[in-house]
């Protein structure tokens, strides 16, 4: 919200500078977001008054004749210049906000003395398309703008959505002023005529409108209104129309209550409220045709046995009874919404306004006739003579005064940690406009009609400590106490740590990706289909959430390479993918040379690379790897399988699909992709050798398709209890052997833990073992 | 034999083998001071004794003058070798990978690590939530206009999803599904399957329906800290981020309190601490006691699942922020995006403490 200064020193004239105010603002609560000085205008900026408009054949622009103080012609292009307007005059001299400098210049061949200023070549507006208009007699022509029109400065701040009760001027200086300044009171007293109201109000849902008043003026000239108040308008971030409008909204921005102003010729015996009917219809202010449904509250007019909507309350009015430039009379809506159903169909409908914000929030239940009558005392003022004002007004009032909490100071300091003095707690409320009734705990404390947000103890506890102050609050050290039922909850999260541990320490690069992908990349990588979509994307490339990690690291893999990034690539993420459930992943990839060698040969960035790489993670945290020859859509066919950890299936590993990488220009990389969380081991103490071990080795010729794995396990199945460590330490094809035939040499260590073995012992071991190969249809090369 | 002459062959031999073969010329099998020993026998004992004596004499020194040439020799053939097997050791070795944690795991690291010590341990909770959990759980019922506060990606209604946890069966049926906008829905979740006391935080990923730009993330990542016990006050909640501060900023570091609004505590706080090295105020994130509808909505929800009430009269802490804002902040460096949105090597690779 903005805050204009001067109009807050109306109600708080003590008010200290703006920046002191930040700080006072920021320890009740409510977070400055900028200071704005708005300049008076330069002192060659005039008002004026249009004495002629003359076309200019062939041209867009206009020869305009000014009177200020004496006659001065402009050429201007302003749509809106008319005869008799009062506008601001920059003369030759002036310089403007952005920092033009006006001088006398030829345009189609006339001379123009000076330029008439839009809203925004005045700085006070973002409107360009036509003159700022002034009424014609708001100043003496010729003098200075900034005489009605000084500095001014405007406070922004954040109000947070509970404190309604500071969405105005009033409302700010009140909570201000509880800090110990003088607050003057709003007390307007308009003059009252005894004329006849001409309309008559009902309420069919005394829930959703508790309070409704209708007040009527009338003699009324809608021109716009004073320099000042346009000014003030401007400041506070919104557009003067015309003196009616601009004094409903000054009085809400002043005030908080919303207002709605209706032309009275339009409202017919007068308005009810009531729900809408489904599929009801309706043009807004904005123009727009609205379908709305039972939970909409409308404000209708009835008018010759008919019933006509007129406006959604509390959101927005229809254009059917608004105020125009001929309206004389007016009959001045203030009312009080239920918030929750304001909300709804602000929300349904899509449609926020000033009004709808303030009412969703809660606007003040007693603040209704005061809010009319300084609607009427300010048109009053701003016209001059003339103003009607009806004594009597209509007011339907079904509000519930507040009901008391119960206080404990006890209680507060309990929960605060401090020892506030019971006075000094009650002094702080009380000077909030809580009513304080007791003499001892608990205080039965009611909170003033404007304080919606006072529901328990705990709220009256924080306004204690805000009045008070939070940096009264003590420091403690939080206390460590046994908490039975938390132990062991942090092991899932601190597993993942130590992974990540160890991948960086084998030379990975963590990434962070987005949680979201789409259907077409998943289907471009062959990831699964996703099952979550988003309700609202952003963006067609975040429509669903993720299947896999393998994608995004892809994708980083590209962008790194188009960007020009220096390899090996070995990327990691940790993190969530969304299939049947939500479950985590650990997704790595390996593109280039695994260890570069520069000037040197380096080790290749293979398959046997990254399982290497893989292998060696699983020995950081003593737990065994087993790859099987498994087939994944994503990975090549034939350099792919399923991962194993300690005998559990996580995963997949592989070289990315050659078609893929074709397709989407990538490189030959590896991935793997594994479930976590993985299976821990457990650790079993075997106590250090001390007998010496029995070495063998062991050739064995198999066709090509016969895996390792196979291998070995004849060879683990046979070789008894006591081998120790079975080690590859060839793959051999050619000659002598076959075509289509390898041989694969082992080293086999036995030893026994008791004693040495013989080599009589060892001899049958390896026989077993050479009769098992044989016998599954293997040979032995000797 | 001349031993002279035999002398300087020797002190002349030039190789191992040139001395090798001298060696074998007078002192082998064959040799000839070797042959001169056998012809003693045939001399008298009185000259065999003289001779004797001439001989070993000069063999003595034949196999002194042999060792300590050999011995040159070999010295010189190691430094031969040693100068052959010498390297350009300012040639770069095998430039065997770093890794590195992304800068927002490192920086998450130094929170856990701080409250670690405090006694926290680290839970996480699901990205896809219950709009129960993310919203009404905490106190923000669907009238609520706090929830205004946070731009929210909602889901299409899940149909071969289940939101992950326990309690998964219900879960779905919890309200809309979607990305939770905070890590806040952990408390209750948290709450509803322990009993109190106890000390936790959560980082985690959360969603913002915000266009990114460069100060701005869709996606960004939380920490929630809470402690629940009969006494906990607002005091140590200022306890706990003053510790904070000082983990982060040293021992001088300030903390700075604010009332402010979340509709899951009361009184609410939100907190700034000075960075002494900018000399600013830097505003950090929100807190407060927990509010006693969050406890409540655990507690109705421990009932409905068959489990004790737990958290009448219990009082609690929360706190939560973003943290890529001290990343930010401490590095200075420009634009959000490099952090998840490209994922450059020479981003991140530039964090290695």
């Amino acid at each position: 919200m903005r805050i204009v200064y001067s109009w807050l020193k109306e109600f708080l004239p003590d008010a200290p500078n703006p920046q002191r105010l930040e700080e006072l603002l920021a320890g009740l609560g409510h977070e400055t977001e900028t200071i704005e000085h708005l300049s008076a205008p330069h002192p060659m900026v005039v008002f004026a008054r249009v004495l002629s408009v003359e076309e200019i054949p062939g041209a867009e622009v206009r020869k305009l004749v000014l009177d200020a103080g004496r006659e001065v012609q402009v050429i201007s292009g302003a749509p809106n210049a008319r005869v008799g307007m009062g506008v601001a005059l920059a003369l030759p001299g002036a310089v403007l906000p952005g920092g033009l400098e006006i001088g006398v210049r030829k345009i189609q061949g006339l001379e123009s003395y000076g330029m008439a200023l839009s809203a925004k070549e005045l700085a006070v507006g973002e409107y360009a398309g036509g003159l700022m208009e002034f009424p014609a007699g708001a100043l003496p022509p010729g003098t200075p703008l900034a005489e009605a029109w000084p500095d001014e400065q405007v406070i922004e701040i954040e109000i947070t959505p509970n404190r309604a009760d500071v969405l105005s001027v009033y409302g700010a200086a009140r909570d201000l002023a509880a800090l110990g300044m003088t607050l003057l009171h709003p007390d307007p007293r308009p003059r009252t005529s005894k004329i006849p109201l001409p309309f008559q109000v009902w309420i069919e849902d005394t829930h959703g409108c508790d309070r409704f008043t209708l007040s009527y003026a009338r003699g009324i000239r809608n021109t716009p209104s004073p320099l000042a108040v346009q000014r003030r308008l401007y400041a506070a971030g919104m557009r003067p129309i015309s003196l009616v409008v601009d004094a409903t909204n000054y009085t809400m921005l002043e005030l908080g209550n919303p207002i709605h102003a209706y032309d009275a010729r339009f409202i017919g015996e007068g308005i009810r409220v009531r729900r809408a009917r489904r599929g009801e219809k309706l043009v807004t202010l904005d123009g727009v045709e609205r379908e709305l449904n039972e939970r909409d509250l409308l404000i209708t007019v009835e008018q010759g046995g008919q019933n006509i909507p007129e406006g959604i309350a509390g959101v927005m009015g229809g254009s059917r009874g608004e105020v125009r430039e001929d309206t004389t009379e007016v009959a001045l809506e203030v009312a009080h919404f239920d918030p929750i159903s304001i909300r709804r169909t602000s929300k349904r409908q899509g449609l926020k306004t000033e009004a709808s914000y303030r009412f969703e929030r809660g606007v003040d239940k007693d603040g209704q006739v005061r809010a009319a009558l300084r609607f009427m005392e300010l048109v009053q003022q701003w016209q001059g003579e003339g103003v009607e004002v009806a004594e009597e007004r209509i007011d339907l009032n079904h509000t519930q005064p507040p009901r008391p909490i119960a206080f404990r100071p006890s209680q507060a300091n309990r929960l605060i940690g401090s020892s506030f003095a019971k006075d000094e707690q009650l002094d702080a409320l009380k000077r909030l406009g809580f009513q304080v009734a007791g003499d001892a705990e608990p205080y039965q404390v009611t909170p003033p009609s404007y304080r919606m947000d006072m529901d328990i103890e705990e709220d009256l506890i924080e306004e204690v400590a805000r009045i008070i102050g939070y940096d009264k609050i003590p420091v403690t050290l939080p206390s460590f106490f046994p908490a039975p039922d938390n132990l062991g909850v942090d092991e899932p999260f601190q597993a993942k740590e130590q992974l990540k541990r160890v991948l960086v320490g084998l030379g990975f690069q963590e990434v962070v990706n987005y949680s979201w992908s789409s259907p077409e990349e998943l289907a471009k990588y062959r990831a699964p289909a996703p099952t979550v979509a988003l309700a609202n994307p952003q963006a067609s490339d975040r429509t669903h959430l993720r299947t896999a990690i393998y994608p995004g690291l892809l994708h980083n893999l590209k962008l790194n390479l188009s960007q020009g990034e220096q390899g090996p690539f070995l990327l990691f993420e940790i993190g969530n993918v969304f299939n049947q459930t939500e479950t985590t992943r650990l997704g790595m990839l390996l593109a280039g040379e695994a260890v570069p060698g520069l000037w040197q040969k380096g080790l290749e960035g293979g398959f046997y690379a990254l399982k290497g790489l893989l292998e060696s993670a699983a020995a950081h945290l003593g737990s065994a790897l087993r790859v099987e020859r498994e087939s994944f859509p994503h990975l090549h066919p034939g350099v792919s399988g399923a991962v194993y950890w300690n005998a559990q299936k996580v995963g997949s590993i592989g070289q990315l699909h050659p078609a893929i990488a074709a397709q989407a220009e990538l490189p030959t990389c590896y991935l793997a992709e594994l479930e976590l969380p993985l299976p821990k081991a457990k650790t079993a103490f075997k106590d250090v050798a001390k007998y010496p071990a029995s070495l063998r080795d062991l050739a064995v010729v198999v066709p090509e398709a016969v895996p390792y794995s196979e291998v070995e396990r004849i060879i683990r199945a046979n070789a008894g209890e006591n081998l120790e460590s079975l080690q590859i330490f060839d793959v051999y094809r050619g000659s002598p052997l076959e075509p289509g035939q390898k041989s694969m040499a082992f080293h086999l260590s036995f030893r026994h833990p008791e004693r040495t073995l013989t080599d009589a012992e060892t001899d049958a071991y390896m026989q077993r073992v050479i009769t098992a190969v044989e016998e599954a249809g293997y040979a032995i090369r000797r | 034999m001349d031993v002279d002459s035999a002398l300087r062959q020797i002190e002349a031999a030039g190789s191992l083998e040139a001395l090798q073969s001298l060696k074998v010329q007078y002192l082998g099998k064959n040799g000839l001071l070797t042959q001169q020993m056998k012809t003693l026998g045939s001399l008298t004992p009185e000259e065999r004794r003289e001779r004797g004596r001439q001989l070993n004499e000069a063999k003595g020194r034949l196999e002194a003058a042999l060792e300590a040439r050999e011995a040159v020799l070999r010295e010189k053939a190691l430094q031969e070798q040693l100068e052959k097997e010498a390297l350009d050791v300012s040639l770069p070795g095998y430039a065997f990978p770093t890794g590195g944690l992304h800068l927002t795991s490192q920086i998450l690291q130094e929170l856990l690590d701080i409250f670690r010590r405090m006694g926290h341990s680290v839970v996480e909770g699901p990205e896809v939530e219950s709009e129960f959990f993310n919203f009404d759980g905490v106190n923000m019922p669907e009238w609520h206009p706090a929830r205004d506060m946070q731009d929210t990606f909602w889901l299409e209604k899940p149909e071969n999803f289940t939101i992950r946890g326990p309690f998964a069966e219900n879960v779905n049926d919890l309200g809309g599904a979607l990305l939770r906008t905070h890590t806040s829905p952990m408390q209750v979740r948290y709450m509803i399957q322990h009993n109190p006391p106890f000390k936790i935080v959560v980082p985690g990923r959360v969603f913002r329906y915000e266009q990114t730009d460069a100060s701005h993330e869709a996606m960004f990542f939380q920490l929630e800290g809470l402690v629940v016990g009969p006494d906990i006050t607002m005091a140590d909640l200022k306890g706990a981020i003053t510790e904070l501060a000082r983990g982060l900023f040293g021992p001088e570091a300030k903390v700075r309190f604010q009332p402010t609004f979340f509709p899951f505590v009361e009184p609410g706080a939100q907190f700034a601490m000075w960075w002494a090295e900018r000399e600013k105020w830097l505003e950090l994130g929100g807190s407060g006691m927990v509010h006693p509808n969050v406890f409540k909505a655990v507690d109705d929800y421990r009932q409905k699942m068959g489990l004790p009430r737990a958290y009448e009269g219990m009082r609690g802490w929360a706190f939560g922020f973003g943290i890529e804002r001290l990343a930010l902040l401490r590095y200075g460096i420009p634009d959000i995006r490099y952090f998840y949105q490209q994922n450059r090597l020479s981003f991140l690779r530039q964090f290695r403490n």
